[in-house]
């Protein structure tokens, strides 16, 4: 609190910015082709599977994390594990999402920000968007058995159940 | 066992069979059997594993994963059991595996998967393996007595070249014993080291296919053998099963190598059997009618 004395010596009150979070409205989509569902309405538990490509199931996350439809992404979960691969990230990563799935996502990206601390960025951010903090970070990678290609990654959460959306940005 | 058609599994998991048939090739599950007609069958088992593993799943890959390792369970629960030498447990262990596939995958899936678990971490001369051993051959001759009777006239003759039920190969050859009986065949094992009297017993059972099973015993003895069987029936075909490989370089007088998982062998001993049969109905001579119309 700040202020500066009044007439009578008292401090006033200030008014600070609000801390309340801006709403942002959160969008449903496929986790292996991005493509978003008929309506953006909940899907019920048992009716998840995508209807386009059949090969993945409906996520939600926030509208300004959304994957655009065959943008490549992958889905971490809070043990830093790889749960889903987008058509779009196989080829990129040169993976079939069959053999990555519940191997360490180490295996698959390594942080590439060297200004930052960077074995703690790409896990930190992973482990906060699992957690729920659903605000975007950005992040630098590069594929683990390549140097020197730096992609930069943005991550966010999704779910059900909680996970981390990290999506290449800028990658086809 | 309750079986699924494609369309009711599709409808129990909420997509479509075309979907279903996608995720088979994809991710290889469900793996459906297919009936006499060739169409997919689903065990109903496989399907709600996999159902309640999409409910709280992240991706296709990973519920079929978390299905795969709940379905996997049933072969963990037997190795404990084997290897704290409780075989009322192996049994209520193994009946939990019959209440989510067929008896076939049962078979090949749990039991052979589990005694080759523990030969692999006990080795094939230990206590443990011992009593596994015995546990499995006698599950497997219990299961074999209580096949309906056969419906196609196909007889196998099975020449068993193991050592004992100890040997590694034994339980693979009561497998292909009751997985050939259960595909309506009629099974008559005999070891190779008998061969007096074999014309006698096959005037009765009259085979339409030999198989040899098993590598304990040698060439020689399986040679005598086969011989003895030749000169009961007259040329048949004949097949190998788990001969071991170093055998299988040996050149022989057309011998059919079958498959090592017994499944497949029992269905590929069952084409050799039928295509005799079919080769003995066609050469059989049609009579002729006299000029006299006799």
């Amino acid at each position: 609190m700040t202020g500066s004395p009044d007439r009578s010596g008292r401090a006033a009150l200030r008014l600070v910015p609000a801390t309340a979070e801006t709403a942002c409205p959160s969008q449903w989509f496929c986790g292996h082709c991005g493509a978003p569902p008929p309506t953006n309405e909940t899907p019920a538990p048992p009716a998840r599977v995508c209807g386009e490509c059949g090969l993945g199931l409906l996520l939600e996350a926030r509208a300004d994390a959304v994957p655009s439809p065959n943008e490549a992404f992958l889905i971490v979960d809070g043990s830093l594990s790889v749960c889903a691969l987008s058509a779009t990230s196989e080829k990129l990563l040169a993976v079939s999402e069959t053999d990555v799935v519940n191997r360490p996502v180490m295996e698959l990206l390594s942080p590439a920000d060297a200004e930052a601390n960077a074995p703690e960025s790409l896990a930190a951010a992973i482990m906060w968007a699992a957690r729920g903090e659903d605000e975007p970070r950005k992040v630098t990678v590069r594929p683990a058995n390549v140097f020197g290609v730096r992609m930069p990654l943005r991550v966010g959460a999704c779910g059900p159940p909680r996970a981390a959306l990290l999506v290449f940005d800028d990658a086809r | 066992m309750r079986y699924l058609k494609t369309s009711e599994a599709a409808a129990l998991l909420n997509v479509s069979p075309n979907t279903l048939r996608a995720w088979e090739r994809r991710f290889g599950f469900p793996r459906p059997q297919r009936s006499p007609g060739r169409h997919r069958l689903y065990t109903h088992g496989e399907i709600t594993a996999l159902r309640d593993a999409l409910l709280d799943g992240l991706s296709i890959s990973s519920a079929v994963s978390r299905a795969r390792e709940g379905l996997g369970a049933d072969t963990n629960a037997l190795v404990g059991a084997l290897n704290a030498f409780d075989g009322m447990r192996a049994d209520s262990a193994l009946e939990g595996a019959l209440a989510l596939r067929s008896l076939d995958r049962a078979v090949q899936e749990v039991l052979l998967t589990a005694l080759d678990e523990v030969a692999r971490r006990h080795g094939t001369d230990s206590v443990q393996w011992a009593f596994a051993a015995r546990w499995g051959n006698g599950w497997l001759r219990r299961a074999q007595r209580l096949v309906t009777p056969p419906m196609q006239p196909l007889r196998i003759v099975l020449g068993d070249a193991s050592r004992d039920d100890l040997d590694p190969d034994a339980a693979y050859i009561r497998s292909l014993e009751l997985l050939a009986t259960r595909a309506g065949a009629t099974v008559l094992g005999l070891s190779v080291r008998g061969v007096a009297n074999m014309a006698e017993v096959l005037a009765t059972h009259r085979p339409d296919a030999v198989v040899i099973a098993g590598s304990a015993q040698s060439d020689d003895a399986v040679a005598r053998w086969a011989y003895a069987v030749r000169l009961a029936t007259g040329p048949l075909p004949v097949a190998t099963y788990r001969r071991g490989a170093q055998r299988q370089r040996v050149r022989t007088t057309g011998a059919a190598i079958l498959p090592s998982v017994p499944g497949e062998a029992a269905r590929h001993l069952m084409e050799l059997a039928a295509h005799r049969v079919v080769d003995t109905q066609d050469r059989t001579p049609t009579p002729r009618m006299a000029a006299d119309g006799a």
